[in-house]
């Protein structure tokens, strides 16, 4: 579960990025985060995985109150979340397997574990047969694929996307949307920051719109006008 | 280790200059742990010969010099005298030469002074029991050992001071020179320690492959400095043998009764100085790295 208790951030320049949020999101739901650039969707998903602290509010993740002051296990928090990149983030000194195993590795995954899972999820996301092709040799779509195994890998409950699809063609953005409705069977708590609205009206899910740093509606299986 | 030696395949000027400046810091290091050592067992070699010796002409009466011998026990000065007759100094002629038979032919006891060594209760004793004895008939020469002792002991004194403040500047050196070049592979692998943090990595999981490098790096560098000082050692060590003949043998420091010996090297000598050069490098390979992923993985 993730909750959000009158959150603010504020830059230094002054400018508010997020004002005085309030939302909750339930284990295993699927959310979508749309609204403008700017909106501050970005900056929810930086908060959830503690890249940044809140000027004020409290936050809590899978039970743990990571705004506390005391609070210390950035790791552990890091460990159960998976964060899909608008970028994609991938090593391009590694080959696909090796990028995706990364995120095994560092959670203390044995070396035959760490196989075993990765070869699952590429699996799952249809890479299989490139697992041993490095990141230049792939297409965007892909490259978007092997980073959402690398998200969804291990243990994480939660899986962060950030304008998953925003890189990526419609015909390639759909594909990608089924693997993260194929997550949405498998418990995990699903949050997609994008603008896609297509995408948004036809999936039927969760939809919390955002406008300068606000929540302006939230509303399940609603869809979302620009 | 796989990707250690990648690290290094991808830095490789960088890896060299932390390889070359640990090599020549714990080269350098091993080469003034033996020299002071060696000079510390010389030391300990002088201290325990006479403190001062007097030889006799060859034609004085070993009666003259037992009369000399009790007269110096009953003086109250001395801890103890040790009578060398003629017949015992060729002995030990003998024993020192027997390698070399041309040296052996012409010489008698005849030829060969008698002598007595002497131990004083008090150093200050020394010079009133050199001036007794040189104002004694038949004496030929004394020899007074504390100028020796002092002069090697200042020796000693200045190596092991002149050894330190080298190896404090060696190690200073090696300790920048090993964070520059980490800073360097750091900066190189900015975007994977940044993806890893964002993963879950704890600080000590980011570390470990630069530490593991820096360990690979002392340990090496030390193995090979230790290899090439004891090839070099070993080449010289028939003329440094023809140099220290006469000299059976020179402790470590305290350590003779447990057979550890400087000259000639024993091999428990020779086992604590790689262990001695290992564990600093292991040390410099840690630390200068641990430095430096501290101050540059935020």
């Amino acid at each position: 579960m993730i909750v959000f208790d009158k959150v603010s951030k504020i830059y230094s320049l002054g400018t508010f990025e997020l004002h005085n949020t309030t939302f909750q999101i339930d284990d295993n739901e699927f959310v979508f985060l749309v609204g403008p650039s700017g909106a501050g969707k970005t900056t929810i998903l930086k908060l959830i995985i503690a890249a940044v602290t809140p000027t004020a509010g409290s936050i809590v993740v899978n039970d743990t109150t990571i705004t506390d002051k005391r609070f210390k296990s950035v790791e552990k928090l890091r460990q159960s979340i998976g964060f899909v990149f608008q970028d994609f983030k991938m090593l391009f000194d590694k080959n696909i397997i090796e990028n995706v195993a990364i995120a095994l590795k560092v959670s203390g995954y044995s070396d035959k574990s760490v196989r075993d899972e990765a070869d699952r999820v590429l699996k799952l996301v249809g890479l299989s047969e490139k697992k041993f092709m490095f990141p230049i040799q792939l297409s965007a779509g892909e490259l978007q694929r092997a980073a959402i195994a690398r998200a969804v890998v291990g243990r994480r409950s939660i899986i962060l996307a950030d304008e998953p699809t925003g890189n990526l063609d419609p015909k390639t953005s759909w594909e990608i949307m089924n693997i993260f409705k194929k997550l949405d069977n498998e418990n995990k708590t699903v949050i997609i920051a994008t603008h896609n609205v297509d995408i948004v009206n036809s999936v039927k899910k969760r939809v919390i719109v955002m406008k300068n740093g606000s929540i302006v509606k939230d509303a399940r299986g609603s869809g979302y006008d620009l | 280790m796989n990707e250690i030696l990648t690290s290094i395949k991808r830095t490789p000027y960088q890896s060299l200059a932390s390889f070359l400046i640990l090599f020549f810091t714990l080269f350098l290091s091993l080469f003034f742990f033996t020299i002071t050592s060696f000079f510390n067992g010389v030391l300990s070699y002088v201290e325990t010969k006479p403190q001062v010796t007097v030889y006799f002409d060859t034609k004085t009466k070993e009666s003259d010099i037992i009369t000399i011998q009790k007269t110096l026990t009953d003086s109250g000065k001395v801890s103890s005298v040790e009578y060398t007759s003629q017949q015992q100094a060729l002995k030990i002629y003998k024993d020192l030469n027997r390698d070399n038979p041309l040296l052996l032919e012409m010489v008698s006891a005849d030829i060969l002074p008698a002598s007595l060594g002497i131990f004083a209760k008090r150093p200050e004793y020394l010079s009133q029991i050199a001036e007794y004895l040189k104002k004694q008939p038949n004496v030929d020469d004394v020899e007074f050992q504390k100028q020796i002792v002092d002069k090697l002991l200042s020796i000693t004194t200045l190596m092991r001071r002149g050894s330190l403040i080298i190896f404090a500047t060696l190690l200073f050196i090696s300790f920048v020179v090993l964070m520059t070049t980490a800073a360097f592979k750091i900066a190189l692998k900015k975007d994977e320690i940044e993806l890893m943090q964002l993963l879950g990595a704890s600080k000590g999981y980011i570390r470990k492959p630069f530490i593991q490098e820096g360990l690979l790096f002392g340990t090496t560098s030390a193995t090979i400095a230790f290899l090439l000082f004891y090839s070099v050692f070993f080449y010289f060590k028939p003329f440094l043998h023809t140099y220290l003949q006469g000299v059976s043998r020179l402790p470590f420091y305290g350590f003779g009764g447990l057979n550890i010996f400087v000259w000639p090297p024993s091999w428990s000598f020779i086992m604590l100085s790689y262990f001695v050069i290992f564990f600093f490098g292991t040390l410099i390979g840690f630390f200068g790295i641990y430095f430096a992923t501290k101050k540059y993985i935020k």
